[in-house]
């Protein structure tokens, strides 16, 4: 039976280092003045990060990575991966979901609408789809109904006869 | 049922119940712990000591596997949840693979739709300016200037940076000088340029202005304001050389290109718009606009937000000019002091009219430059 060894830090290293580029964001996002204009094409963080898509609902996008992350982190700690209560699982796999769908919007968004990249946001969206991949395909495991009793018996694995 | 007994009896096929013998109530465990075969002394709450943690030897759920499938002592029945995990593990995997393609339409859609060329997007000539808004930028009243002052407390403005111990600057063999390094496209330049236009016509007349607007597809799109191409200051107090490197006509990947400085202002640039001067500078690269007012004060970006501007036509701006209280003639005043005070050193403070301002300066006292 497959067993979780390097997602826990994986998840929880990844989601820490989304945070650090979340903050760096949203600072940016109220500090206005900047310093130089050197947008020569398609990649222009700053074209990106004041456009009017750069809030959804009054709220700046960066600060929802924020609301992401944070929570994110709590629930890729160790002992949340390690938990017997589903709802702590559900919980991280239905916010990944969410956070997929949100980086296929804001693709979208920078493509099509805004017609320019940020490499910082970017860097967001691929955090974010690794995080999905890696906490997709681990819920097999963790969603087991004997998951948290088997990680805590020690026991990690079945014999198959 | 007689069919159904022998199936129990022979290797390790046991049935599994629908129910179980507990009915549809009980959990999996329950039910394999009661179907199970006890062929150990261990009891069932063994290992751990928890009661029903572990249910006895036998076929959890009785599926049973392949033949011969003798459950061992203390170990958990072969189970369904190999099965339950592959299948799982498979949609887990589409779930991945359908956000992979999605992501890869979308990009590939966009590179083969040709949206990336530029050479289709609108943008706003340059014309001659009008004579209205000349002249309302080249004659803002002295009390706006001195009301003003360095003061502007709704928009943000950034003072120039000031060096120490250059050279006066010499721009085609006269001193002192200020040189404008900017584009058409350039949103940034596009404030700067209402602020330098003001602070210059203090020491000169200008001729030739024009006016345009920033690139509407950048950032603070078609942010209305002047050109320098073509046009130029005449001035018995100093020299001044304005480079409009770029213009706002979009191509298929960026602008087309408009002025090359010469020789002597490409070694300015060299110098002075570095990391040894311009701090976050990249070292070869020239950002827009770049104002250099004699050596002593550079300008590199934007002293305020063009944002400020945004919707204004050039009337709007130009005809409040005269009210002190305006947000906008703050941002833009408040620039123009700065860079009159950097220039008065040059200049040695002539015309005195103008250096010795109470908003000259003020702005000269906030510089450090007095």
């Amino acid at each position: 039976m497959p067993n979780l060894r390097w997602q826990p830090v994986a998840t929880l290293l990844l989601s820490i280092f989304g945070l650090g580029v979340s903050v760096y964001l949203t600072i940016t996002h109220f500090d206005k003045v900047a310093l130089v204009c050197v947008s020569n094409g398609t990649i222009n963080c700053e074209k990106v990060t004041t456009s009017p898509q750069s809030v959804i609902f009054g709220i700046p996008v960066a600060m929802l990575g924020l609301a992401f992350f944070v929570p994110m982190i709590v629930l890729c700690l160790p002992a949340a991966w390690r938990s017997a209560d589903r709802r702590i699982h559900l919980a991280r796999l239905i916010l990944s979901i969410a956070g997929v769908g949100m980086i296929v919007y804001l693709i979208i968004a920078e493509l099509f609408i805004i017609k320019a990249i940020c490499l910082w946001c970017s860097s967001v969206h691929l955090i974010t789809f690794i995080l999905f991949v890696i906490i997709v395909t681990a819920s097999p495991i963790v969603l087991a109904p004997d998951h948290g009793l088997a990680l805590a018996d020690g026991d990690d694995a079945y014999d198959a006869g | 049922m007689a069919q159904d007994q022998d199936r129990t009896t022979v290797g390790g096929n046991k049935p599994k119940p629908v129910n179980g013998p507990g009915g549809a109530g009980q959990s999996a465990k329950d039910r394999s712990k009661a179907q199970s075969r006890s062929v150990s002394t261990k009891s069932p709450a063994g290992k751990g000591g928890k009661p029903g943690a572990r249910p006895g030897a036998g076929g959890k759920g009785g599926a049973g596997g392949k033949g011969g499938n003798t459950p061992r002592s203390g170990a958990r029945p072969a189970p369904a949840a190999p099965k339950r995990r592959a299948s799982g593990a498979l949609v887990a995997w589409g779930a991945v693979g359908l956000v992979v393609v999605v992501i890869a339409v979308l990009v590939i859609v966009k590179l083969t739709s040709g949206s990336t060329n530029n050479a289709n997007a609108p943008y706003t000539p340059v014309t001659p300016a009008a004579a209205s808004v000349v002249h309302d930028v080249t004659n803002i009243p002295l009390s706006v200037y001195n009301t003003v002052g360095v003061t502007s407390p709704t928009v943000q403005v950034t003072p120039p940076i000031i060096t120490s111990g250059q050279p006066p600057m010499t721009l085609n063999g006269k001193s002192p000088a200020t040189f404008y390094y900017g584009a058409e496209y350039c949103p940034y330049c596009a404030a700067e340029r209402w602020s330098m236009t003001a602070a210059l016509s203090r020491f000169g007349t200008w001729s030739g202005l024009k006016v345009t607007a920033s690139s509407h597809t950048d950032v603070f799109p078609a942010t209305n304001t002047f050109s320098y191409y073509g046009a130029s200051l005449t001035s018995p107090y100093l020299e001044f050389s304005g480079v409009e490197a770029v213009s706002n006509v979009p191509t298929a990947t960026y602008y087309r290109s408009l002025q090359k400085p010469t020789k002597e202002e490409q070694n300015i640039l060299t110098k002075y718009d570095s990391p040894q001067f311009i701090p976050g500078a990249t070292a070869g690269q020239v950002g827009f606009p770049f104002i250099n007012i004699n050596n002593l004060a550079l300008i590199s970006g934007p002293s305020y937000s063009p944002g400020v501007l945004s919707g204004l036509s050039w009337t709007d701006i130009a005809a409040g000019l005269n009210d002190p209280t305006n947000p906008v003639t703050q941002a833009i005043v408040a620039t123009a002091n700065y860079m009159t005070a950097a220039i008065c050193v040059g200049t040695k403070g002539q015309p005195g009219s103008v250096c010795s301002s109470p908003g000259v300066e003020a702005a000269a006292k906030a510089l450090k430059l007095s």
